[in-house]
């Protein structure tokens, strides 16, 4: 214990003393002896800070077509605070309010407890909308000097009629009421608007643009009497998608086409109790240097104003349609890929040294197993047809079964010519360097990844080993094994380009004052290989869709040289002869020599050579048309 | 009776007068403030009640811990309490630019930070006890602050690092730093302030400091709101607009039961509600010193004075910031905003200034030998 400590201890004492008295006066001051409280303080009337939202960027196509615009439209608001707190009193003017404006009372009280009227009372809440600018003016009238009533002029989203968009565009719509705390921490009002699917949402910040901020006095109602200050809100960017409108209506006509075709592979008559077949498809076209959608579609889909002017019944009706038109076929929905996988296949085996270009295989139409354990069971492995003999170019061309089992499975049976597979999980490591498995990143949301199975996952999920009988299914593309059509348009941009990963967008760039500022092409990495590899991939795929016998022949435009694959897969309830539905696919890459663009078809109900190859065939030979059509037309914004 | 057995459990009921008066004070401002239209105690209400139970129980709790023992175990919690700060910096939850919080459970956070501060303190005291002030131990002992400092200062929480820099100098005078040595600390402090500026300072700290030299610089942002502050304690007068959760001038202001309840509290009780306040505080003060005057020995009369010096000069800086003596910074005020951790936090600091008021060798009937 020194002396200086307690001397130092009083001393403290005694100085806080002194802030204290000092604090003491400062506050005196300030409550008291010279306060300054402006005139309308006492009047109820206090400054305000409002937000004032900026016009919203328009959605353009690549050509500068206008997709999505701002059209002025009228609502009433109701503003909860504002109404009387006695239940009584409220009552009676909400009943006053629904006999000078027309709408139902229940509506009005729906607003006036809405939840978000917890989180600021004095925040409008939307009761009517859709309002003529007539009906605006006269209603504004008829409520005049009416507490707890607004009627104001919001800009609304008005969306070109044409239905393919409606996936990509998304639309804007009040900001939801579970998300209203968090989205008022970033300055959205709480009777604001806001992107709610697809690009309207994923780009939101760039279309939204900065609020400006005004400062206004406003009385206890909430009116403002007076600017004190303000900054000016900064308008958003218009949003050039990647997609040409002209080519999306073409490969819609086309898709629609061939799913009506594709239809043709159910089988009526069989006395079976079938449930009803829904009519489902997808196609793409993506740029195989930056991984740009030029179209996009999926079928069924709905009008991209439902959600902004349609009726509580029409929307109701989408929702609850069982051809599910809400989900984009092109990313959310996974399927198997069957044959189009088979590309991917060849290469591993060419880069794991199980086959060479010149590796021979005979196919006999089947391959057969005998059991391990008990020699008089035997399973049959059945190709489509009997090929023949043939290399890997020539397998690819024929899409033979067979010679894809042995790349993966293996054949060791005794009394036979051996060949070593590459095995499952090697395919499986191939497959997920494909980006198989995981999201490809498209900037739309909701995207499925699909699932590339391994012996480890067979064992985790079902408890049982994994067996050639689901090495062999593997091989071509079936089994356990499910992609989207987005995954396999990067594989086919993939095997173009020689191998780079793109991450598919549908947005091309930004537009402000008439310059576009695209956006930088994205990887998601290197699927690995040579380039001697990629080329006999290329040249089997190309062999497919033009020789004598190839079986992609159908999806080659005139005139061009193309790669090509087909993919039919078997899905749903066996008929009694054992015969299955089927899936169509085709997958393909134009021009041979020069690759520009990957293209997808899928059809629910198909064969990829019969109706999915007619598709891509439509598809390619339009994209050459309006090529050579508009090979001037520069990526512009409106004009 | 309760009002009795509680003033008997603890060996300083002015000190306990002192936090009870704050509590009370508090909980009818945060009420009156996020009242809403319809009336009824606010979430944030009963939140704070909780707290404030909690936070009573644990200064009840603390006050009948052994002074040896804390001094035992005081690097241990000193270190635990820096491992809060880094994790906080990991596994934080992002609130409005800063990671200041962990999420221990759907709805309930803790602030590593207001923790950091008792730990501190504790620090100091532990290592001060029986070290003599010199040169070198001084530095040491600016070490131990500066760590806690700079990592809540990364949060980033400037008036929490303040508030721990400045009750680092109010220990240092107690310990009894010659004042040569403080005089040097303080003139380089003072030198190195520009570079700090620059270096570590958020672009929004500057900006207020800027609207505090030239309020008119941005009226929409913080301008906006030290103008509100203003015309909240005036318009407040001399007995306040009341607590029915009339409308007021801080309406538009977010933390405005947190960074400027005083000016809040003195919209609502006026210039006697606030002057009740600085004298509550002002008791506080002159008990939490006096409870390190009596103290036997050098550990609880460092811990007292360095706990109340925190305390006391928060509230301080909070109330300077409200009345426009300081750049807008956001620092609570002690027992009265809203805030869990700072409230339990400050409950276990009076606690633990009881705990070295109870060592008190003569002090009539609260004596020890009555509790041990």
């Amino acid at each position: 214990m020194t002396d200086v400590g307690l001397t130092r201890i009083r001393l403290m004492q005694g100085v806080l003393l002194l802030v204290f008295l000092v604090f003491t006066f400062r506050v005196a001051s300030m409550q008291w002896l010279n306060p300054r409280v402006p005139p309308e303080y006492g009047e109820g009337l206090a400054p305000r800070l409002v937000e004032i939202e900026p016009p919203r960027g328009l959605i353009v196509d690549r050509y500068g077509q206008v997709l999505a615009r701002n059209t002025p439209e009228f609502r009433v608001m109701l503003i909860p605070g504002e109404l009387p707190g006695d239940p009584d009193d409220r009552r009676s003017a909400l009943v006053t309010l629904e006999r000078l404006t027309g709408i139902p009372y229940a509506d009005l009280e729906a607003a006036a407890s809405s939840s978000l009227a917890i989180v600021d009372p004095y925040a409008p809440v939307l009761v009517l909308d859709g309002l003529s600018s007539d009906q605006a003016i006269q209603m504004r009238a008829t409520v005049a000097g009416k507490g707890g009533i607004r009627i104001d002029a919001s800009p609304t989203r008005a969306y070109t009629a044409e239905e393919t968009l409606a996936h990509i565009l998304g639309y804007v719509g009040s900001i939801p009421e579970d998300e209203a705390a968090a989205l008022m921490g970033q300055g959205y009002p709480l009777d604001g608007a806001i992107g709610l699917n697809g690009v309207e949402s994923m780009y939101e910040p760039t279309l939204r643009g900065d609020p400006g901020r005004l400062l206004v006095l406003s009385d206890p109602q909430g009116r403002a009497v007076e600017e004190l200050a303000g900054t000016d809100p900064v308008p958003g960017a218009d949003v050039v998608l990647s997609i040409d409108l002209r080519l999306q209506q073409l490969t819609s006509a086309a898709l629609a086409k061939g799913m009506e075709a594709g239809m043709a592979v159910l089988r009526t008559n069989t006395g079976q109790e079938r449930s009803d077949p829904i009519p489902g498809g997808a196609a793409l076209v993506m740029d195989v240097r930056t991984g740009e959608l030029l179209a996009s579609v999926s079928l069924p889909s709905y009008d991209p104003n439902l959600f902004v002017d349609g009726t509580p019944e029409a929307i109701a009706d989408v929702l609850t349609d069982p051809a599910r038109p809400l989900i984009d076929r092109t990313y959310m929905e996974v399927r198997s890929p069957g044959s189009i996988f088979k590309p991917l296949v060849a290469l591993a085996a060419l880069e794991e040294g199980v086959a060479t270009e010149d590796t021979y295989i005979v196919s006999n139409g089947a391959i057969t197993i005998r059991d391990e354990y008990d020699p008089n069971v035997v399973y049959v492995f059945r190709d489509w047809t009997s090929h023949g003999g043939m290399d890997l170019r020539r397998a690819l061309a024929r899409s033979s079964d067979v010679y894809f089992y042995l790349l993966v499975g293996g054949y060791h049976q005794p009394g036979q010519d051996e060949f070593e597979g590459m095995g499952a999980d090697v395919l499986a490591r191939w497959a997920r360097a494909a980006g198989f498995g995981r999201a490809t990143g498209i900037d739309l949301p909701g995207e499925a990844s699909g699932l590339v199975p391994t012996t480890k996952w067979k064992e985790e999920e079902f408890g049982v080993e994994w067996l050639l009988g689901d090495s062999y299914p593997y091989s071509i593309g079936q089994g356990y094994l499910t992609v989207t059509p987005m995954q396999m348009a990067v594989l086919a941009a993939a095997i173009a380009n020689g191998g780079t990963l793109l991450q598919p967008r549908v947005v091309h760039g930004y537009a402000a004052d008439g310059v576009v500022t695209p956006l930088a092409t994205q990887t998601t990495g290197r699927l690995p290989g040579s380039a001697e590899h990629y080329r006999i991939v290329r040249e089997g795929m190309r062999d497919a869709a033009s020789g004598p016998d190839g079986t992609a022949e159908t999806g080659k435009p005139e005139g061009v040289t193309i790669g090509g694959k087909t993919g039919t897969t078997e899905f749903g309830v066996a008929y009694p002869d054992g015969e299955y539905d089927t899936h169509g696919w085709y997958m393909g890459f134009a021009p041979y020599d020069d690759p520009e663009v990957a293209v997808i078809v899928y059809l629910e109900y198909g064969v990829g050579q019969t109706y999915a190859g007619p598709v891509a065939k439509e598809i390619l030979e339009g994209y050459f048309a309006l090529k050579e059509s508009g090979e001037e037309q520069r990526v512009e914004a409106r004009p | 009776m309760i009002a009795r057995l509680a003033l008997r459990a603890l060996p300083d009921p002015w000190l306990l007068v002192g936090v009870a008066g704050l509590l009370v004070a508090g909980s009818a401002m945060i009420r009156a403030a996020t009242m809403g239209a319809h009336g009824g105690l606010s979430a944030e209400t009963m939140r704070h009640l909780v707290y404030a139970f909690v936070g009573i129980l644990a200064m009840f709790a603390v006050s009948h811990l052994h002074l040896g023992l804390l001094r035992r175990f005081a690097p241990l919690i000193y270190i635990a309490s820096l491992v809060g700060l880094v994790a906080v910096l990991g596994i934080g939850s992002d609130q409005f630019g800063a990671r200041r919080w962990i999420v221990v459970a759907p709805g309930v956070t803790v602030q590593p930070s207001e923790f950091a501060k008792i730990g501190a303190a504790l620090a100091f005291a532990a290592y001060a006890a029986d070290r003599e002030p010199g040169l070198r131990t001084t530095l040491t002992s600016l070490v131990l602050s500066l760590v806690p400092a700079a990592l809540i200062l990364v949060e980033p929480d400037l008036g929490t690092t303040l508030v721990v820099l400045v009750a680092w100098g109010g220990f240092m005078v107690a310990w009894g730093v010659p004042w040569r040595v403080l005089g040097g600390i303080g003139a380089l402090a003072v030198s190195v302030l520009p570079i700090a500026f620059a270096v570590a300072v958020p672009d929004y700290q500057r900006e207020r400091l800027q609207v505090f030299l030239n309020p008119e610089h941005d009226p929409l942002g913080s301008g906006f709101t030290m103008r509100q502050v203003e015309i909240a304690l005036g318009g407040g007068g001399l007995t306040g607009r009341g607590l029915d959760g009339a409308s007021s001038a801080l309406d538009g202001v977010a933390t405005r039961a947190s960074d400027f309840a005083f000016a809040q509290l003195g919209e609502q009780m006026g210039l006697v509600g606030a002057l009740l306040v600085l004298l509550l505080y002002a008791v506080i003060a002159w008990r939490g010193l006096e409870a390190s005057l009596h103290s036997p020995d050098r550990f609880g009369r460092l811990l007292a004075a360095g706990l109340t010096a925190t305390i006391v000069l928060q509230a301080l800086m909070h109330i300077a910031v409200n009345t426009h003596l300081f750049p807008a910074t956001g620092i609570p005020l002690p027992y009265i905003s809203t805030g869990g951790s700072a409230l339990v936090g400050m409950c276990i600091s009076a606690g633990l200034i009881q705990a070295v008021a109870s060592q008190r060798p003569s002090s009539g009937r609260d004596a020890r030998g009555e509790r041990w």
